[in-house]
C-alpha cells in the first residue's frame, strides 16, 4: 500500500512540474505578480486569500499601501472603528498595528512572490523544461518585470520600514530567519537592480497597457533618488532631473482633463497617456474590496449620491482635513465652492469643514477625485456597483513635471522648463493661464502645497512630507497627534515599526529606533 | 416462574429463557415474571442475563420453574472495547470510562454527543445553539492542539470517522441514531489511546451500536418522542420609544428617518419548536442468526423560523455464527437520509439592530412587500447597500435546503483459528459514505440580494472513507506462571476522498465553480500486548506506526509507543479479608500520540493555484488568470503529544460507593499552527507549520454512590469533577516573550480580535485595556489603565486578562426508580470560565446606532443605558464576564405499565430546564467565549412513550 500514500492534488492546483507543463502558467504567474498590487487573492473579489493575518479586503496592497501614504497626513482621514485605524491619522500608532504589520506582509509577500517567478524561470530551469527559444526570450522581458515589481515593493518597504528583511530567488521558501539590511544597502540593491533590468524592459509604452515598461522603471528610479537623503544621507538630485528628463522626453502626455486621470475610463480617455505606470482594475475581471472599491466606496457617504460615483452606496469612511482644503484657499477666498482649480474636488453639503468627531462622516469634507463612471458620466462595468473600472495611477506625468521642478529647486537649476511644466498643470487645473506662476513662485513651498493640490489621495503625501520635514516633528493638521488642533509628534515617526509579530518570530531583526 | 438474584432475592427483569436450539423463548418482565409456552420433557431451559451467570435447566414437566441467578463475577465486570480488542474493567489499565444507556441524557436527544454531556470527568460537551440536529463540541481533556483539530477521534463499531465531519451535514454523529447506541467508550490518556496513534492525541470515543441477541424470541419496540421548545430569553435591546429618545437626543441625527410603529425584531423571528422522534425495532436470535433492524422517522423545527431537520435512518445489525462459533460474522449497517431547511442566521443580528421604530410590511416596498431601508436612484427605488436587513424578510427570502445520503457500514469477520483457539483472525472491512445535494436561492426581490439576478447555487459533496483492518489477537493463560496473556498485531490500510462541486451566481453572473478534491489515506501497523500475572499486576505495551500521505516522505512514518501498569490491590492477601472493599486499582501510563488532522492535504509541497471569478490582471486587451504558488513548510508533520496519567479505581460497600481519580500531565510537541511565518521566508505572511509547544494537566474524580438498593427503591448518584489547565509554553520559531498571535475575531469593526495565544497563557484567553470606572463604579469612556506607563493609551497597553476555560466542571446525574417510577436528572456546572459580552459590546454605544454609513439608524443594547458610551469600545474588560454556571440540563420522570403482551412505558423530560448563573447575556455557556449573535438555546418537554410487544 505505500505508494497509495505518495498522493498529488487532482482538482485545479497543480505541482510546480504540472503546471508549467502549460506554457500559459509563466504569463499566468507574471500576471500573479501584478494581480498582487490590485486584488486580495485567488478568487476575486474574495475567498481564497494571499495572506490571512488579516481581513482579506483589509490586507490588499493598494489599499494599506494607499492608508500608509494617506491616512497619517492631512490629506485624509478615517471614521471607522476598526482595530488601531485611527492611529494612523493620530500618530502614535505602535508596532502592534495591524494595518502596518499587514502592509509590511503584503510588501514581503510581493517579494517573495517575484523570488519564486524568478526561480521558476531561470534559464537553467526552462531549459530543463524545453521551452523553447521564442518563449524564452518572452519570458526574459517577463523576468525583467518581475524585477521591476520587486524593486517597487522594495522601495515601498525602504520608504515605510527603512530596515526591511531581505530575501532574493537565492533563498527558497522555508521558515527560516531572513537578515535584515540597511536602508542605504537596500537603496544600492533597487538601485542596482533597475539599472540591470533597464535594457530588457520594454521601450515607454511598448508594453500592452498595464505591464511595467522602461518608463516605469524611470519613475521609480526618479522617486529613488528623489528621497535618497532620507534612505543613505547622499543627495542624487542630478539622477532625478536625469530620470524624469528621460520620461518627459519619452512622448508622454497630459490629459486634457484633469478628472479624466480619476474615472472608470481612464485606460481609454487619454489619462492613459499621462499614466506611466498604473494598477489596473476592472469591476467584472479584477476585483477586490481594496483597492479602488475601497478608495471609491469610502469616500461616499452623508447627503452624497452614490449613483454619481458609480457605485450601489458608500462606506462612509474617508474625508480629509481644513489643512487640504486650505491649499486651494487664497486668502480672500472664504468658501472652497469659490475656487476655480478644477482639482479641489470637495463635496461640502452637509459636511463641516472643520472636524469634531472623527467617527462623524459629516466632520470634513468628503473628497470626490475617484469615481467609477466614465467621461460620459455612465457607471463602470460592474452592474451590480461593487467593483469600480477606475485604475490607480501609481505613477504619472504630472507627478515627473512635479518632481523635475523640484530637483531643479533642490539643485539650483534653470527654472524655465519647470516652471513651463507646473504651469502646463496649472493652465488644465484652471482652464487658462489664469493661475500660471512665474520663476519667483517657484520654491520648494510652492512644490509642497502644489504636489498636495495636484496629487492628493495618489499615495505620496507621507513621503513627500518626509522630504521636506514635515511630517512628524514639524508640521501640524487637525488630529495630528489625536488632539483637534494638531501637535507634533516625535521624529521616529518617519519610519514605521517592524512590527512586533516579525521581531517576534524572526530573531535577525532590529526595531527602528522609538519604538 | 419467577426469577430472582440469589444474593438479595430481588427479582430480575429482562432475563432471557429461551429452550435450547430452538427460537422458542421469552423474557422476564418487571417482577422477573416469565411465562413459557410449547415445552416438552427434556427441553433445556437457558435462563441468560448480562452480569449473571448463565443457567440452563432441565425441564420435567414443571408447571412453574423458579430459578434464581448467581452474579458472575466475570462479567459483572464489563467488558470494555479499547481499540482492536477489549478488556474488563477489573484490567484497565489506562483512563477508559464506558457510559451506558441507564446513565445516557434523557429527552428529545437527536444527536449522539447530547446523551454524555455531563457524564464522564474530563470530557467537556458544549452543546450546541439552538439550531435542529446540530452537535455539541467535545473536548476530551481540552484538547491537545491549537489550530489543528481538538476534536477527538470517533470510532462507529470499529470505523473511524473522518475527523473533518461531513461536509452539508450539521452534525456528522447524526448518522448514528441515539436509540440505537449501546455505549459509548471514552479513551482519555495515551495508555488507551496510543492504539491509534497519529489520530489519538485529543482522545478516542468508541461508540457500539446495538445488535440482536443470540437465541431470543422476535421483539418489536415502538418509542415516540414528542417536543415542544421555546426560547428562554432574549437579547436586551431598546424599545421603540427607548430608541427614538436616544436618536432624538443626539446632535446631529435626523429623526425623520425614524418610523412610527413599535417592533419587537426578536419576537418576530422566534417560534414554539416542535418536534417528533419515532424508533420502530425488531428483533430476534433464530438460532446461530440474529439480527436487530431499527427504522428512526426524526423532525424538529428550530426555534429560529423555518429551520428544520429530518433524519429517516435504518440501521441493520445481522450476526451469524458459524461452524460452532469458530467463525463469527457481524455486518452492520446504517444508512441515513438527512434533510435540512437553514433559516438565515443573519437574522439573528438582523433582529437585535433593527430599527425597532419600524414597521415589518410597508405596501409600498418593492422588496416583497418587506419594509428596507432604500433610497432613490436615477433607475428608481435601490436598497441602501450596507443597511440592517428586514429580519423576517431575511427568513423569509431566501431558501437553503439540502439532502445528506449517507451509510456507514462494516463486515467484521472473526475466526478462531481450529488449530490453535486461543488465536483469532479478525478482518473489519467498512465504508462510511455521505453525498449532500443542496440548493440556495435569493430572489431578486430580497432587499439582501444586491446583484440584479436571482441569486442562487447549487451544490454536491461526496465524502468517502474505506477502511480495512486485519489483526490477529492470542489470548490464553499461561498457568506455569499464572499469567493471561492477551495479544494483538494487526495492519490498518484508510483513504478518505472528499468531492464537492458547485454551480451558482456570483455578482451578476452564473459561475460554475471549480471541483474540489481531497485525497489522503493512512497506513498502519499496530501491536499490544497485555500481561495479566496472579490476577495482581497488569502490564500492558502498545505501538502503532502510521504512515501518512499528508507527510513529505522523510518524515511520513510517526511510531506511537504506550506502557502502562496497573496493581488489583483488593486482591493482594493483606487486603483480602477486608469485607468493605470491594475494588483498589493503582494505574499508571505513559504513552504518545499524534495529532494527523494538520489542515492541509499536501501542506508540504508546492502547489500552485489558479485564479477564480475576478481575480484576472489586465494585460493589454485581455485579462489573463493568475496562477499563485502556495506557502509550504516540506518538512511538515503531525503534532506529537506525550501523556503521562496515574489513577485509582476503588469500589467500597459491595461496589455501593464506587469511583476513580485519575490526574495527568501532557506535552504537545511540534504543535501544528497557523503562525506569522517570518516576513519573505515563504510565500504568504502565515504558515501551517509544526511550532511551538503546549502543556495540559489536570484532575478528574469521577464518584458513584447507591444510595438504595431494594426490591422497590434504588437510588444513585453519579458524580465527575474535573480540574484543567492548559498553557502554551512555546509559540514562535524566535524566543521573544512577548510575541503573541491574535485570536477570536469579533462582531463590530473588521478584523477585530479579542483573545490572544501567548506563552504561558491558555489558549482562550482574553486580551483587552482594563477599564477605569467613576466612585459610582460605572466605566469611564475611553479611560483605560496606562500599563505601560507612556501617558497615552496605545494597543501597547491590552494585556491578557482571564480567559475562556473553566479552571473546573462537574457534573452530577441522580438514578432514581421507585417500585415503576423513575425519576433521572442531570446537573452540570462550569467555573472559573468567562465570556465576552459582544452583543453589548457591538450595540452598546450610541454611535452604533447613529453613525451609520447611510440613511438609517440601529438599535442599540439596552447596556447603553448603564454605561452611555458614545463610541466603540471593544477592546474594554468591562465587557469581559464572568460565566460560571450551574445547569439543569434535563429532568425525566417515567412510568412503567408491565402487560401481558405489551409492555408501556410514558415519561415526560423537560430539558434545558434552568441555568444558574451571574451572566447577563442570552447564555454563559458558548464555545470560545465570545457570545456574538448566539442562536439561542431552547427549553424543551419531551412526551416519551414506549410499547414493546
Amino acid at each position: 500500500c505505500q505508494k497509495d500514500l505518495e498522493l498529488q492534488p487532482e482538482d485545479n492546483r497543480q505541482t510546480a512540474e504540472s503546471a508549467f507543463q502549460d506554457p500559459q502558467a509563466y504569463r499566468q504567474f507574471l500576471a500573479k505578480l501584478y494581480a498582487g498590487f490590485a486584488v486580495s487573492g485567488q478568487d476575486g473579489p474574495a475567498g481564497n486569500p494571499d495572506l490571512t493575518g488579516l481581513d482579506e479586503g483589509f490586507s490588499q496592497y493598494m489599499r494599506l499601501y494607499w492608508m500608509m501614504e494617506e491616512l497619517p497626513t492631512e490629506e485624509a482621514v478615517i471614521g471607522w472603528n476598526d482595530g488601531t485605524i485611527k492611529d494612523l491619522h493620530n500618530q502614535n500608532w505602535t508596532s502592534g498595528n495591524e494595518f502596518i504589520r499587514t502592509m509590511y506582509s503584503r510588501i514581503m509577500y510581493q517579494i517573495a512572490q517575484a523570488n519564486e517567478f524568478l526561480r521558476q524561470t531561470s534559464p537553467d530551469k526552462l531549459d530543463s523544461r524545453g521551452v523553447d527559444s521564442s518563449l524564452q526570450a518572452e519570458i526574459k522581458t517577463y523576468r525583467a518585470e518581475a524585477r521591476f515589481l520587486r524593486a517597487l515593493s522594495y522601495w515601498h518597504a525602504l520608504d515605510l520600514f527603512g530596515n526591511p528583511p531581505f530575501v532574493t530567488e537565492e533563498d527558497a521558501p522555508g521558515a527560516y530567519l531572513p537578515e535584515q539590511i540597511s536602508s542605504a544597502e537596500l537603496f544600492d540593491y533597487i538601485e542596482s537592480e533597475l539599472l540591470a533590468i533597464e535594457g530588457d524592459l520594454k521601450d515607454p509604452m511598448a508594453n500592452e497597457y498595464g505591464r511595467a515598461d522602461k518608463g516605469a522603471a524611470w519613475m521609480l528610479l526618479a522617486n529613488l533618488y528623489l528621497n535618497s537623503e532620507k534612505y543613505n544621507g547622499t543627495d542624487h538630485y542630478a539622477d532625478v532631473i536625469t530620470y524624469t528628463t528621460k520620461v518627459i522626453d519619452a512622448g508622454y502626455s497630459l490629459v486634457d482633463d484633469y478628472q479624466k486621470l480619476f474615472l472608470a475610463d481612464n485606460n481609454t480617455n487619454g489619462a492613459q497617456k499621462e499614466i506611466i505606470f498604473p494598477i489596473t482594475y476592472d469591476g467584472i475581471n479584477t476585483q477586490s474590496y481594496g483597492g479602488m472599491t475601497f478608495i471609491i466606496h469610502a469616500a461616499v457617504g452623508g447627503e452624497m449620491d452614490p449613483d454619481n460615483f458609480g457605485i450601489n452606496g458608500g462606506w462612509a469612511g474617508l474625508r480629509t482635513t481644513s489643512a487640504l482644503v486650505n491649499k486651494f484657499l487664497d486668502d480672500n477666498d472664504n468658501s472652497i465652492e469659490e475656487v476655480d482649480d478644477e482639482r479641489a474636488m470637495f463635496f461640502t453639503e452637509g459636511q463641516t469643514k472643520e472636524i469634531n468627531d472623527i467617527s462623524n462622516f459629516n466632520d470634513g469634507y468628503a473628497v470626490t477625485k475617484y469615481k467609477n463612471v466614465d467621461s460620459m458620466g455612465n457607471a463602470g462595468s460592474d452592474p451590480t456597483g461593487d467593483f469600480p473600472d477606475t485604475d490607480f495611477p501609481m505613477f504619472r506625468l504630472g507627478d515627473t513635471y512635479l518632481m523635475y521642478a523640484e530637483a531643479i529647486l533642490r539643485t539650483n537649476g534653470d527654472k524655465t522648463k519647470a516652471v513651463t511644466y507646473i504651469n502646463k498643470l496649472r493652465e488644465r487645473a484652471y482652464g487658462d493661464d489664469s493661475a500660471n506662476i512665474t520663476a519667483s513662485d517657484l520654491t520648494l513651498d510652492f512644490i509642497l502645497a502644489e504636489r498636495a493640490r495636484e496629487l492628493y489621495w495618489e499615495a505620496h503625501r507621507r513621503t513627500d512630507l518626509i522630504r521636506f520635514d514635515q511630517f512628524s516633528n514639524h508640521g501640524v493638521w487637525p488630529w495630528k497627534g489625536g488632539v483637534p488642533q494638531g501637535s507634533t509628534t516625535e521624529a521616529f515617526r518617519d519610519l514605521m515599526p517592524i512590527p512586533a509579530s516579525d521581531l517576534g518570530v524572526n530573531t535577525n531583526l532590529e526595531q527602528n529606533p522609538g519604538y | 416462574g419467577t426469577v430472582t438474584e440469589s444474593a438479595t432475592g430481588l427479582p430480575i427483569p429482562g432475563v432471557n429463557v429461551i429452550v435450547k436450539g430452538t427460537s422458542n423463548g421469552a423474557s422476564t418482565d418487571f417482577d422477573g415474571n416469565y411465562t413459557l409456552e410449547n415445552v416438552t420433557n427434556g427441553d433445556i431451559l437457558v435462563f441468560s442475563f448480562l452480569g449473571f451467570k448463565t443457567e440452563e435447566i432441565p425441564y420435567q414437566g414443571q408447571s412453574t420453574l423458579d430459578v434464581t441467578l448467581d452474579e458472575n463475577q466475570a462479567t459483572l465486570d464489563e467488558v470494555v472495547l479499547i481499540g482492536y480488542g477489549s478488556t474488563s474493567e477489573q484490567n484497565a489499565t489506562g483512563a477508559v470510562e464506558k457510559i451506558s444507556p441507564e446513565q445516557f441524557n434523557q429527552g428529545a436527544v437527536v444527536s449522539p454527543q447530547e446523551l454524555i454531556a455531563g457524564k464522564s470527568a474530563g470530557v467537556q460537551i458544549t452543546p450546541p445553539g439552538g439550531a435542529p440536529g446540530e452537535g455539541g463540541t467535545i473536548r476530551i481533556r481540552g484538547g491537545a492542539s491549537l489550530s489543528g483539530s481538538n476534536d477527538p477521534l470517533i470510532v462507529v463499531d470499529g470505523v473511524p470517522l473522518d475527523q473533518r465531519g461531513v461536509s452539508g451535514s450539521r452534525n456528522a454523529l447524526n448518522a448514528i441514531n441515539p436509540n440505537e447506541i449501546e455505549d459509548f467508550v471514552i479513551l482519555k490518556d495515551a495508555a488507551a489511546t496510543s492504539i491509534y496513534g497519529s489520530r489519538a492525541s485529543n482522545g478516542v470515543i468508541l461508540i457500539t451500536t446495538k445488535s440482536g441477541k443470540k437465541d431470543s424470541p422476535f421483539q418489536f419496540t415502538y418509542d415516540v418522542k414528542a417536543s415542544v421548545g421555546n426560547i428562554t430569553d432574549k437579547v436586551n435591546v431598546l424599545s421603540a420609544d427607548e430608541f427614538r429618545n436616544i436618536i432624538e437626543s443626539t446632535p446631529g441625527t435626523n429623526p425623520d428617518l425614524l418610523g412610527d410603529t413599535s417592533t419587537d425584531w426578536q419576537d418576530q423571528i422566534y417560534q414554539t419548536s416542535v418536534g417528533a422522534i419515532h424508533n420502530f425495532t425488531a428483533t430476534q436470535g433464530i438460532g446461530n442468526f440474529y439480527y436487530r433492524a431499527n427504522f428512526n422517522h426524526t423532525q424538529q423545527t428550530g426555534v429560529l423560523k423555518g429551520d428544520y431537520y429530518q433524519r429517516d435512518a435504518i440501521n441493520l445489525s445481522l450476526n451469524q455464527d458459524l461452524f460452532d462459533n469458530q467463525l463469527k460474522l457481524s455486518l452492520t449497517s446504517k444508512n441515513s437520509l438527512d434533510q435540512n431547511h437553514f433559516a438565515d442566521r443573519g437574522a439573528i443580528g438582523s433582529a437585535v439592530a433593527f430599527d425597532p421604530t419600524q414597521p415589518i410590511y410597508d405596501p409600498e416596498s418593492p422588496f416583497g412587500g418587506y419594509f428596507e431601508f432604500t433610497r432613490q436612484t436615477n433607475g428608481g427605488i435601490t436598497q441602501q447597500n450596507l443597511a440592517t436587513r428586514n429580519p423576517v424578510a431575511l427568513l423569509n427570502q431566501y431558501t437553503d435546503v439540502n439532502q445528506v445520503r449517507r451509510s456507514i457500514t462494516n463486515l467484521n469477520a472473526e475466526l478462531k483459528m481450529p488449530f490453535l483457539p486461543e488465536l483469532k483472525a479478525v478482518v473489519n472491512g467498512g465504508f462510511d459514505y455521505a453525498e449532500a445535494h443542496g440548493h440556495t436561492f435569493r430572489p431578486l426581490a430580497s432587499a439582501a440580494n444586491t446583484s440584479n439576478i436571482n441569486q442562487f447555487s447549487n451544490y454536491v459533496n461526496y465524502n468517502r472513507n474505506l477502511l480495512l483492518d486485519t489483526y490477529l489477537n492470542y489470548n490464553s493463560e499461561i498457568a506455569a506462571i499464572n499469567t493471561e496473556i492477551d495479544a494483538t498485531a494487526g495492519h490498518s490500510y484508510q483513504e478518505f476522498f472528499r468531492f464537492s462541486d458547485s454551480y451558482g451566481t456570483e455578482q451578476d453572473q452564473e459561475v460554475d465553480f471549480p471541483v474540489s478534491i481531497d485525497r489522503n489515506a493512512l497506513e498502519s501497523y499496530f501491536g499490544r500486548v497485555s500481561l495479566d500475572i496472579n490476577d495482581k499486576y497488569l502490564i500492558s505495551g502498545s505501538i502503532r506506526a502510521d504512515g501518512s500521505s499528508r507527510v513529505a516522505p522523510q518524515n511520513r512514518w510517526g511510531y506511537f509507543p504506550a506502557a502502562s501498569v496497573g496493581w488489583k490491590l483488593q486482591n493482594e492477601d493483606f487486603l483480602k479479608d477486608v469485607s468493605w472493599l470491594s475494588q483498589l486499582k493503582l494505574r499508571g501510563g505513559y504513552g504518545e500520540t499524534g495529532n494527523y488532522e494538520i489542515g492541509a492535504n499536501y501542506g508540504y509541497l508546492g502547489i500552485y493555484t489558479p485564479s477564480v471569478g475576478g481575480a484576472s490582471y489586465q494585460f493589454g486587451d485581455q485579462f489573463v488568470p493568475t496562477l499563485r504558488p502556495e506557502e509550504y513548510d516540506e518538512n511538515l508533520k503531525w503534532e506529537s503529544l506525550r501523556n503521562y496519567n496515574a489513577g485509582i479505581d476503588f469500589g467500597f460497600f459491595d461496589n455501593r460507593l464506587s469511583g476513580s481519580v485519575d490526574a495527568y500531565y501532557r506535552e504537545t510537541k511540534d504543535l501544528i499552527s497557523v503562525v506569522p511565518v517570518p516576513a519573505g521566508a515563504n510565500l504568504s505572511d502565515q504558515l501551517l507549520t509544526n511550532v511551538g509547544t503546549a502543556v495540559s494537566r489536570g484532575i478528574e474524580v469521577a464518584l458513584s454512590g447507591d444510595i438504595a438498593r431494594s426490591e422497590d427503591f434504588n437510588w444513585s448518584l453519579n458524580y465527575n469533577i474535573t480540574f484543567q489547565d492548559k498553557e502554551i509554553t512555546k509559540l514562535s520559531l524566535g524566543d521573544n516573550p512577548n510575541f503573541f498571535i491574535p485570536q477570536g475575531g469579533i462582531s463590530g469593526g473588521v478584523g477585530n480580535t479579542i483573545q490572544l495565544w501567548k506563552k504561558g497563557y491558555d489558549p482562550y484567553t482574553f486580551f483587552v485595556f482594563r477599564q477605569v470606572y467613576d466612585q459610582n463604579g460605572k466605566p469611564i469612556e475611553g479611560a483605560y489603565v496606562d500599563v505601560n506607563g507612556d501617558n497615552q493609551i496605545t494597543e501597547a497597553d491590552r494585556q491578557p486578562y482571564k480567559k475562556a476555560t473553566p479552571d473546573y466542571f462537574m457534573g452530577l446525574t441522580n438514578t432514581l426508580n421507585y417500585k415503576n417510577f423513575n425519576l433521572n436528572f442531570t446537573f452540570r456546572g462550569s467555573f472559573g470560565n468567562y465570556i465576552y459580552n459582544n452583543t453589548e459590546s457591538a450595540n452598546g454605544f450610541v454611535e452604533a446606532g447613529t453613525n451609520t454609513p447611510s440613511d438609517y439608524y440601529s438599535n442599540l443594547n439596552s447596556n447603553v443605558l448603564d454605561t452611555g458610551f458614545q463610541n466603540s469600545q471593544f477592546f474594554s474588560d468591562y465587557y469581559i464576564r464572568g460565566a460560571d454556571f450551574v445547569k439543569l440540563d434535563n429532568v425525566s420522570l417515567g412510568y412503567t405499565v408491565p402487560g401481558e403482551k405489551v409492555d408501556f412505558k410514558i415519561s415526560l423530560t423537560a430539558s434545558n430546564v434552568l441555568t444558574i448563573t451571574d451572566y447577563e447575556g442570552l447564555d454563559p455557556e458558548v464555545f470560545g467565549g465570545i457570545d456574538n449573535n448566539f442562536y439561542p438555546r431552547s427549553r424543551r418537554f419531551v412526551l416519551g412513550l414506549n410499547f414493546t410487544f
